[in-house]
């Protein structure tokens, strides 16, 4: 096999493989998007699950050198 | 457009597609001589176009950016005497991995005023928290948080122009972060009142694996570089989400975004450049953003890309039959709708067309030196856009896997994604899966 020859094979297969490659990953991302969860019914639908936000403190006034994080008791 | 994206009827596109090139190749297999030396000379004749193409677009670009370059290096640019306060916007929907890193970047920057509005948007996640303990006056600048039920970026942002005050606006994502000077540079294009907004640049920070340094150097090569290119006529057809400044006047003149497509920064530019707004480009007003790490991730954001930037032109199709009296503006858009729309299948439809040819009619050597030719091409291109960022150089080598694997698997993608949004199934935001690199 001469040289062009085995340059010829090297970028064939790498085009084939690549365009593969795409078509497969794009397949999986497809895929991927059909396993999500729908959107949760608005007000009123059934929920299993109520999300829990913790309550807000209100952050100590920022003074000088401080980062004022809040800090709950 | 939100609601369960059409995913059957996107695979069955796929298949299609996928079903339709193989028939070809069967039927190329199976026709006598006579019509296989037709299918040769066609494919001569196709390379031929196709490279004409590439040097063209090639060229064009790298000298309308040189010439921006230049430009800017010798007669900078028409400064502000006074440097106006700016409003900063981070729309935030779960991101409290990362979002941290942003605010830090904020609370460095270097400019006189400046207040920054974080606008989460109905996250389920700590973002909310994360960002509440930020408010308050935090270096140069006073820090605030908005919430608002989900609604997408768009209207996240909009909420933001609302609730903002100074006559400046830049807008970047939680995800992202800015150097110190960004606001600095990206302001001072304000002095000419012409200006209605400033693309930055956006580089890729997570630079620890080959897919994310191939993104690297697209960012560079493919994203920037025709930046500094339109940038140079002051219609700059895309400012990025990452790193954009507007002004508010001109935000308000155009109604601010627009919550029917999904690249709103696409959408808003084409908007403010048909209303007569200049846009231009600053290299220097940076932002460091993540890259996707995997290469699913990069599916689902390029897809994204390309049907939002197709969105964006479909609903403004008018502009291609007006050359005038705005010419940078309809070149900018054709530009647009070329690199969404038919580059993306011409550069697969070639390659493909190219190997089949070389397996079934062994006329390889063709291709070999046609693959050199380009490799030296984007070698080059590699090259003086890296120099020209002042970037780092061990980026060119990555010039070898770039066009033959990298743009091509991309291209690949971004052909499914046009076919998905020419027959308008339906697609949903997604939600990148982010990983705060160190």
């Amino acid at each position: 096999m001469s040289i062009v020859d085995l340059l010829v094979t090297i970028v064939v297969v790498t085009i084939l493989v690549t365009i593969v490659l795409a078509v497969v990953t794009y397949v999986a991302y497809k895929l991927r998007l059909s396993r999500e969860p729908a959107q949760a019914e608005e007000a009123g639908g059934l929920q299993y699950f109520v999300e829990f936000r913790p309550p807000r403190i209100d952050a100590e006034p920022l003074t000088e050198g401080s980062h004022g994080h809040a800090t709950q008791t | 457009m939100s609601g369960r994206p059409s995913v059957w009827s996107g695979l069955a596109v796929v298949v299609i597609s996928v079903g339709l090139t193989v028939a070809l190749m069967i039927a190329a297999m199976l026709v006598g001589p006579a019509i296989q030396a037709v299918i040769v000379r066609m494919a001569v004749v196709s390379l031929i176009i196709f490279l004409t193409v590439l040097f063209l677009r090639y060229f064009a670009l790298l000298w309308f950016a040189y010439l921006g370059h230049a430009e800017r290096n010798v007669l900078g640019v028409r400064e502000l005497k006074r440097l106006p306060p700016v409003s900063i916007l981070v729309p935030a929907y779960n991101e409290g991995v990362v979002m941290e890193r942003a605010l830090t970047s904020l609370m460095q920057i270097d400019y006189p005023e400046y207040e920054v509005l974080v606008i989460d948007d109905g996250s389920k996640d700590d973002t909310l928290r994360i960002a509440s303990e930020w408010e308050g006056v935090r270096g140069r600048g006073t820090f605030r948080v908005i919430t608002k039920s989900n609604g997408g970026k768009a209207s996240s942002l909009n909420a933001g122009i609302a609730h903002s005050k100074h006559p400046l606006i830049f807008c970047m994502d939680a995800d992202s972060y800015v150097e110190p000077r960004t606001l600095l540079q990206a302001a001072r294009h304000f002095g000419d009142p012409s200006v209605g907004a400033v693309a930055g640049n956006v580089k890729v920070e997570n630079r620890n694996t080959l897919i994310t340094k191939l993104q690297a150097l697209e960012y560079i090569e493919g994203l920037n570089m025709p930046r500094r290119a339109q940038g140079f006529v002051a219609a700059v057809n895309i400012v990025p989400g990452p790193v954009g400044m507007f002004r508010r006047e001109a935000l308000e003149e155009v109604g601010g975004y627009d919550t029917d497509t999904f690249a709103e920064d696409a959408d808003l530019t084409l908007k403010m450049m048909a209303a007569g707004w200049r846009i231009e480009y600053e290299d220097t007003a940076v932002a460091w953003s993540e890259a996707p790490e995997r290469w699913r991730d990069l599916v689902q954001q390029r897809y994204r890309w390309t049907r939002g930037i197709l969105q964006a032109i479909r609903k403004r199709r008018g502009i291609f039959l007006r050359p005038f009296p705005d010419f940078p503006l309809w070149v900018s858009t054709l530009q647009l709708a070329f690199e969404a729309l038919i580059w993306p299948v011409m550069n697969v439809l070639a390659h493909l067309f190219f190997a089949i040819v070389a397996i079934l009619f062994g006329s390889g050597e063709l291709i070999v030196y046609w693959m050199i030719l380009l490799t030296l091409l984007d070698l080059v291109a590699a090259l003086v856009t890296v120099s020209m960022e002042e970037e780092d150089l061990s980026l060119v080598p990555m010039a070898f896997l770039y066009r033959f694997v990298f743009i091509l698997f991309l291209d690949v993608v971004k052909s499914f994604a046009t076919l998905e949004e020419l027959f308008r199934l339906e697609m949903g935001w997604g939600k990148l899966q982010r990983v705060a690199g160190t």
